[in-house]
């Protein structure tokens, strides 16, 4: 692809960078065109690849001298299309930012570079009984920068909270090349939470490059539950049953007939061919209470319909099941040349009305379409199944996409519950925010971007422009 | 004021002349709106009072106009199923977690005397006590926002659903902003479950440094609710006068409570005691209600937890330490002269700041406040996007003008 960047402009960052930190030839740019969110490809003109906080602080200031806009990359397993280059030529990416600087147990902190692996970051500590809570199901591939981008859940946040609950400081790298220092390492803030406006922001701020996060004691125990249920409709209800309950689980996962089959036939966990639905149930906590506890999951899941409730007997039979559940995603990929998924969610107690409307518009689109979701949460993921080589088969699958948000903000729910708005979702911002709401934000943006260079076209549809996005902006055959 | 009616204006009276000269009323955000619309026109100073808990002690001059909330008290829905609450902001936290226990469920943030402190202002003014260690604050709970901007705009943040990233995160924009970027009217939280049980461990210790060691130690062995080391000054309300007490909240079933009582025991060496449901709950309610906003002048240190201990360190003056949190309020009991006080907080800064940390000033008696800086100041790159933040949400400078961090 022939770069639209000006060549003296490419030396100049190539030398900021060094010629091993820049990547300019189309097919190895190729790569880059999309994250996980493949609906969409555009490939960026140039690929930096920083080492350093000064690196990002003069590639951006000569961004900012030319007016040129930059779209910011962590490991591009975000699932929104926030990784896709819309109108910025430029990507920086912070995979080579990647070290754990500090552990301190003492105050259960640890200091990292944004492009640090999360699950990196729970295998350096895990040897002295802690844990970094977020755990999103790309956690051996995605990375801090892109979790505090997308406000990244994952499993376990039922309990113990989501990206923004365990970011402490940021180093932030404006879109004019100032670096700033927010929050730091200590709980309380000094003037306006400005961590918390970043955490989330998609890369639209700027170039996250540290971060300082909190660490969380491991639990005693564990006890881990595959409750096999008959349908989708009695898993839901022994969910608002135990969550009612006053137990706080920590976890609580479904996943339907069409995901249990695709996952069974590629880890083998002996799921129950015949089940309408599993939930995989989390307690954790002290040894001493798990008895009680558990005992009264059994007896819920039983009385809302259950089949049967089995205990994973050992660690490898709870890292089976949640090997099983966190890859789901990719054993999908067996059933359906391509796939989509959605993250909106509803009040918890609409799962069983909202689960209804999915059966639906499988039919009305003719798509098949999976569910593995973070029940307890109410945070859907219905994986809708599609074959881009067949006419039309793409703007199905968003349109079925589109249906089923619509119907989550209808039920009181969200656009989105960890995934983000990114490229995806920006049509449907307005079913969720009126347009003071949606200036509000921009005014927002502008303090951090005031002439909207980072990450362009993301998250906030422009007042007055087409917010239906009715096809993909380009296909790419893979 | 013609649009409210009379009765919903006059002047200020008692404790609220410290926050304002005069005060409305009204019964919702439509009528907010038309209020903020006259007073950036007339260039109006205004703010919300809450329950003139937080204001009056930091304020140094009154701003013209005190918007109380007062009529704006309800909760609009409350979904135990979900675990969600939708309150208006004048609300109490105490009210508010009266209904919700009707359900079994609090919002667990537990702010000195909640039945004075609305929901508003624990979202504006940070407030949080015990139950930070285990629940979180405010920050953590709050999953929705209404609030009135300038020009009047309605606008909302976030959602019904405890699990939401759509947008940009206003709820933590407008939380501890302290009423300068607009008027919050409707809060919308996660609650939790209340334990089934709940018990205290209290361990008395002659010096602060063998306090501070027990704390770590059951810090180390239990999921703790909270955890606090109070000074000998406040230690008499738990029957440990003259010493430092260590306070151990801890919840769960029979069988956990039974655990931990007898672990904590054990770590403080056969030298603590527990207290069990009423008696439990009597001391944690002691223990929230402490009261530093009454003192003539008061802080709150945040530190790094470990450095805690050192940084408290021949303090002269009586203070609740959250041990897990690096959190803790001080509070002298003598007045002070200007000067002396200037000194003490001047001390006190460079103590947090020692340790990688900052201070705010709780309150200050009337005659020393206007020399005090309350709001320890961020970094020079922070503090100019928080000076664009303010000029974009309040261009004409009227939401609780001159109160703020930085002068904002």
């Amino acid at each position: 692809m022939a770069s639209s960047i000006d060549p003296k402009l490419v030396e100049e960052l190539a030398a900021i960078v060094g010629v091993e930190g820049i990547v300019s030839r189309a097919s190895e740019l190729k790569v880059y065109e999309c994250d996980g969110w493949t609906v969409e490809k555009s490939a960026p003109d140039i690929l930096l690849l920083p080492r350093s906080v000064e690196q990002v602080s003069r590639v951006l200031r000569a961004l900012d001298r030319k007016g040129i806009a930059f779209v910011p990359r962590g490991a591009g397993t975000g699932l929104s299309g926030g990784a896709l280059p819309l109108n910025a030529p430029v990507m920086i990416c912070t995979s080579r930012m990647n070290k754990i600087l500090t552990i301190d147990y003492a105050n259960r902190r640890v200091e990292v570079e944004s492009g640090a692996v999360n699950l990196h970051v729970t295998n350096a500590v895990k040897a002295k009984g802690f844990f970094y809570a977020p755990d999103p199901s790309s956690q051996m591939a995605c990375t801090i920068g892109g979790n505090i981008a997308e406000n990244s859940g994952g499993p376990h946040t039922l309990k113990y909270g989501v990206t923004t609950n365990h970011v402490l400081g940021v180093e932030l790298v404006l879109p004019d090349g100032e670096v700033v220092e927010l929050g730091g390492a200590v709980e309380e803030r000094c003037g306006y939470d400005l961590v918390g406006a970043v955490v989330g922001s998609e890369g639209t701020y700027g170039v996250v490059t540290r971060a300082t996060l909190r660490l969380m004691r491991e639990p005693e125990g564990h006890r881990t539950f595959l409750a096999t249920f008959p349908d989708v409709e009695s898993a839901t209800r022994a969910v608002s049953r135990i969550i009612a309950s006053g137990i706080v689980p920590g976890a609580i996962e479904m996943m339907d007939k069409l995901i249990l089959r695709a996952v069974d036939d590629a880890f083998h966990v002996g799921f129950d061919q015949a089940a309408g639905a599993v939930l995989i149930i989390e307690l954790d906590g002290m040894e001493v209470g798990f008895a009680e506890c558990s005992s009264r999951v059994i007896e819920m899941a039983r009385a809302a319909g259950a089949k049967d409730v089995k205990l994973a007997r050992d660690e490898a039979e709870r890292q089976l099941l949640w090997k099983a559940r966190k890859r789901a995603f990719g054993a999908v990929g067996r059933l359906a040349p391509n796939y989509c998924t959605q993250d909106g969610v509803v009040p918890r107690t609409r799962l069983p009305d909202i689960l209804r409307v999915i059966s639906q518009v499988s039919e009305r689109y003719q798509l098949s379409i999976g569910n593995v979701f973070h029940a307890g949460d109410g945070n859907l993921h219905p994986i809708i199944l599609y074959d881009e080589r067949e006419a039309g088969q793409v703007e199905r699958a968003l349109g079925a996409g589109r249906d089923i948000l619509k119907a989550c903000v209808e039920m009181g729910g969200s656009l989105t519950g960890e995934h983000g708005i990114g490229a995806e979702k920006i049509g449907e911002m307005p079913l969720m925010f009126s347009p003071d709401d949606l200036a509000a934000m921009m005014e927002l943006r502008h303090v951090f971007d005031p002439k909207e260079r980072a990450n362009p076209g993301k998250i906030i549809p422009r007042p007055g422009a087409c917010v239906e996005v009715a096809a993909p902006r380009r296909q790419v055959p893979i | 004021m013609a649009l409210l009616g009379v009765d919903r204006v006059r002047e200020a009276a008692s404790l609220e002349r410290r926050a304002a000269a005069f005060v409305v009323e009204p019964r919702n955000a439509d009528e907010i709106a038309e209020l903020i619309r006259m007073c950036e026109a007339e260039g109006i100073a205004l703010a919300a009072l809450g329950a003139m808990r937080s204001l009056t002690q930091i304020r140094r001059a009154p701003v013209a106009l005190g918007i109380s909330l007062r009529r704006m008290n309800r909760i609009i829905a409350h979904e135990p199923d979900d675990l969600t609450v939708i309150a208006e902001a004048g609300i109490s936290v105490g009210a508010l977690n009266a209904e919700l226990a009707k359900s079994r469920q609090r919002l667990p943030v537990d702010p000195c005397q909640p039945d004075v402190t609305t929901v508003g202002a624990l979202v504006a003014a940070a407030h949080a006590g015990p139950l930070r260690f285990s629940e979180g604050t405010a920050r953590d709970l709050l999953i929705g926002i209404d609030f009135v901007g300038h020009g009047g705009r309605v606008i909302h943040g976030g959602g019904r659903v405890v699990k939401n990233v759509a947008g940009y995160d206003l709820m933590k924009v407008m939380g501890g902003s302290f009423g300068t970027l607009g008027i919050i009217t409707t809060a919308i939280f996660k609650v939790r479950p209340i334990p089934a049980h709940y018990a205290v461990a209290l361990v008395p210790h002659k010096r602060a440094d063998d306090a501070f060691e027990c704390a770590a130690r059951l810090l180390e062995a239990l999921p703790l609710s909270h955890l606090e080391v109070v000074s000998p000054g406040f230690a008499a309300r738990f029957g440990a006068a003259g010493q430092f007490a260590v306070i151990a909240g801890f919840s769960g079933n029979p069988e956990e409570i039974g655990y931990q009582a007898k672990k904590s025991l054990e770590l403080a060496s056969g030298r603590g005691e527990i207290f069990n449901e009423r008696q439990a709950e009597a001391h944690y309610a002691a223990l929230r209600d402490l009261d530093f906003a009454a003192g003539p002048l008061s802080a709150r240190f945040a530190v790094m937890p470990a450095e805690l201990p050192a940084t408290l360190d021949a303090i002269a003056g009586d203070y609740c330490a959250h041990a897990g949190n690096g959190v803790a309020e001080v509070a002298l009991r003598a007045a002070q002269s200007l000067d002396s006080a200037q000194q003490v907080v001047a001390e006190w800064r460079e103590r947090a700041h020692r340790t990688r940390g900052h201070l705010r000033l709780l309150a200050a008696s009337e005659p020393i406040r206007g020399g005090l800086e309350f709001f320890h100041a961020p970094s020079d790159g922070a503090l100019k996007l928080m000076r664009r933040l303010k000029q974009a949400f309040d261009p004409a400078g009227i939401f609780n003008a001159n109160c703020f961090v930085g002068g904002l």
